[in-house]
């Protein structure tokens, strides 16, 4: 099986360079997703890696053969797009067959895997309809379905749910997660959600303005973020960031934003940083009302969203907007009236106020 | 049924002046063919003294009897076929090529050709210089020369090079990534995709080549290679020319403009037993369903 290497990889148009130099290795059988916002460079990377966009320097290498020369076509690799790209003058099965009449598959060979995909895609009793006959779901599926009929070593998809409402979206989400776990191919996923990116992936690629801020597991961005990009990109609602002046103790160090203090991880940097300032950044599911505590920051509640078995709090703490995210279990009667919350130390990220950087982690 | 409380004064105002002018610019189009057809099955002596109006007076197939027995009218209208079958084929393996190559991004010089197929539509070099290279080519008199030197048409190409151009890329990029050659990428899929557009530039060809009358009458001399159009003005001439037909014309149960009519009503029938079948891809939607966008 086949792994994907980018290094040193670089697209430009003309002068502006849209992805800057980035190296990536995606393992065998991994499923990687590439996440960030509009414009990061993302879909860029994932065509190049296709072979549909021409690679300005660097080189993209799989299944351990650089492929910067190679056809799309012979690269083994098979991509679903966003708008599904269905021909829609040839049925399902033709669809899904056309790669493989392409190839000059035998014709009993065609029909025996058209079936299997079907099968597996749940699309047997489709097979004879045009796609203009489908829901947005079924065209999905023969999209994917039309990846997956070649058995290629890498799939490749560019944003494949984002067409789809809220609801088919999550139930398309598990189905790729479960059709990955039955075949295994090395997947590499370009999207602009950080939920699809956080529940589908083995690793995440956060990627910022061309270049790469972070590569992870899930939990590994959530927890311990490189940067406040990171910070601000993944979770929902993403880490509350704010400056804050430092002081106290190298031992005991304390953050001063307005009137209020606020204990700090005690890190070898922020020894260094006292008497300046720092972006503190808390997650909303870390700061507690519910929990009675000594060391309360004051906020003025602003409204209360409620999602139902949590709520989502909107805050301003000292003129920064911060949200907080708590249950609402036995609770939801008390939660207009809240005015503070507290944190645990450990769970306070601080960054650095210039470069954004996170103190206390080596490496990132 | 419309409810008419549901527009305005002027909505009611615009909608009958719309109502008014469609039905005048229909009138306009459909008279000739019924004036024609009622011409042609009129006696000589009525429509040489201007009696049809709307239908056939004294009616007689008596125009039909003379060119139908005539065999330069069946050889003409043989060649008819050939130019516009042939030519029609020959027009469309030029133009969905060109206008597929045209479109795609990746074509070194493309606004350099573009431009330059542009510029044929405003400028050409003029008639002499035109038949002189006719001339020079040895395709002067030739069934050949008149299906090849009208193949290509720019108006044509750059129509259904703007139909491929909306074709979203991602279906091309989908058929390469299916293994698709640039060949089979037109084949399989921009031809198919493209249906609407094809039969529309195939109606423009045909009708083009079917009505073709100035340049054939100018580079074929043969009365065998003559096309329908070019005969029926030999007819009209001839006719008008003939002193006897002129002496006999008041008792002629045809005269040179029944038999005119006739023809022209037997030119028209094709073209008439064509388009609705190309008719039917005209305003339908292919694309539909294939992209969300």
């Amino acid at each position: 099986m086949s792994g994907v290497q980018l290094s040193q990889l670089v697209k430009r148009y003309g002068d502006i360079e849209v992805v800057k130099a980035i190296d990536l290795e995606v393992q065998p059988h991994e499923f990687v997703v590439l996440v960030g916002p509009s414009g990061c460079g993302k879909s860029t990377t994932l065509r190049m890696i296709a072979g549909l966009e021409e690679i300005s320097a660097g080189s993209v290498t799989i299944n351990d053969r650089v492929v910067n020369r190679v056809a799309p076509k012979d690269r083994d690799v098979a991509m679903v797009f966003q708008n599904y790209a269905l021909y829609p003058h040839l049925n399902v099965a033709d669809n899904i067959a056309f790669g493989l009449r392409i190839r000059k598959t035998p014709k009993d060979e065609v029909d025996r895997l058209v079936a299997e995909v079907a099968d597996i895609l749940g699309l047997t009793d489709y097979l004879k309809r045009r796609p203009a006959d489908l829901s947005g779901g079924q065209r999905q599926r023969v999209a994917m379905g039309r990846a997956i009929v070649r058995h290629p070593m890498v799939f490749l998809f560019d944003e494949p749910l984002s067409n789809l409402d809220a609801k088919l979206r999550s139930q398309m989400r598990a189905e790729i997660k479960r059709l990955h776990k039955r075949l295994d191919v090395t997947s590499i996923y370009v999207t602009h959600d950080q939920v699809e990116a956080m529940t589908l992936a083995d690793r995440i690629v956060v990627m910022n303005d061309g270049l790469i801020e972070q590569v992870g597991t899930p939990m590994d961005l959530f927890l311990n973020p490189a940067n406040t990009f990171v910070a601000g990109f993944i979770g929902s609602p993403p880490m509350n960031q704010f400056d804050a002046l430092v002081s106290g103790s190298p031992e005991a160090p304390i953050a001063e934003i307005g009137d209020q203090r606020m204990a700090l991880p005690s890190l070898p940097e922020l020894s260094e940083r006292i008497g300046s300032k720092v972006t503190v950044g808390i997650r909303p599911e870390h700061a507690q009302v519910l929990t009675p505590s000594e060391h309360l920051v004051h906020v003025q509640l602003e409204i209360v969203e409620t999602l139902g078995s949590e709520a989502l709090l909107h805050t301003t703490l000292e003129n920064n907007p911060f949200i907080i995210k708590t249950e609402t279990e036995g609770y939801y009667s008390k939660l207009e009236e809240v005015s503070a919350f507290s944190v645990d130390p450990a769970q306070v990220k601080v960054f650095d106020i210039e470069t954004g950087r996170v103190f206390g982690q080596s490496g990132a | 049924m419309l409810n008419w409380n549901l527009y305005s004064r002027g909505d009611k105002f615009f909608a009958i002046a719309v109502s008014v002018l469609v039905g005048m610019f229909t009138i306009a189009t459909l008279y000739p063919f019924i004036y024609i057809a009622a011409v042609s099955f009129s006696s000589g002596f009525a429509a040489q003294a201007g009696k049809v109006v709307l239908t056939p007076i004294d009616a007689t197939v008596e125009a039909y009897k003379y060119i139908l027995v005539k065999p330069e009218f069946w050889i003409s209208y043989r060649n008819t076929f050939i130019y516009t079958i042939g030519g029609t084929i020959v027009s469309m393996l030029f133009i969905i090529p060109g206008a597929y190559a045209l479109s795609r991004p990746q074509l070194f010089g493309r606004r350099f050709f573009n431009l330059f197929i542009a510029f044929t539509m405003w400028f050409n070099a003029g008639l002499i210089p035109f038949y002189l290279n006719m001339r020079d080519l040895h395709l002067l008199d030739s069934m050949f020369g008149i299906i090849l030197a009208f193949a290509v048409n720019a108006f044509n190409i750059i129509l259904l090079r703007n139909f491929f151009e909306a074709i979203p890329s991602s279906f091309e990029e989908a058929a390469r990534m299916d293994g698709a050659n640039e060949f089979q990428v037109l084949w399989k899929v921009f031809i198919p995709l493209s249906k609407p557009a094809i039969a529309t530039v195939t109606l423009f060809c045909i009708v083009s080549r079917w009505n073709g009358f100035f340049w054939a009458m100018v580079l074929l001399s043969s009365s065998e290679k003559i096309p329908l159009q070019v005969f029926l003005r030999h007819t009209l001439a001839t006719l008008s020319d003939d002193d006897e037909f002129a002496i006999t014309q008041l008792e002629a149960a045809y005269s040179a403009e029944t038999v005119t009519a006739a023809i022209i009503v037997c030119s028209i029938i094709p073209v008439l037993l064509v388009y609705p079948w190309i008719q039917k891809y005209f305003e339908k939607g292919i694309l539909l369903g294939g992209v969300k966008e």
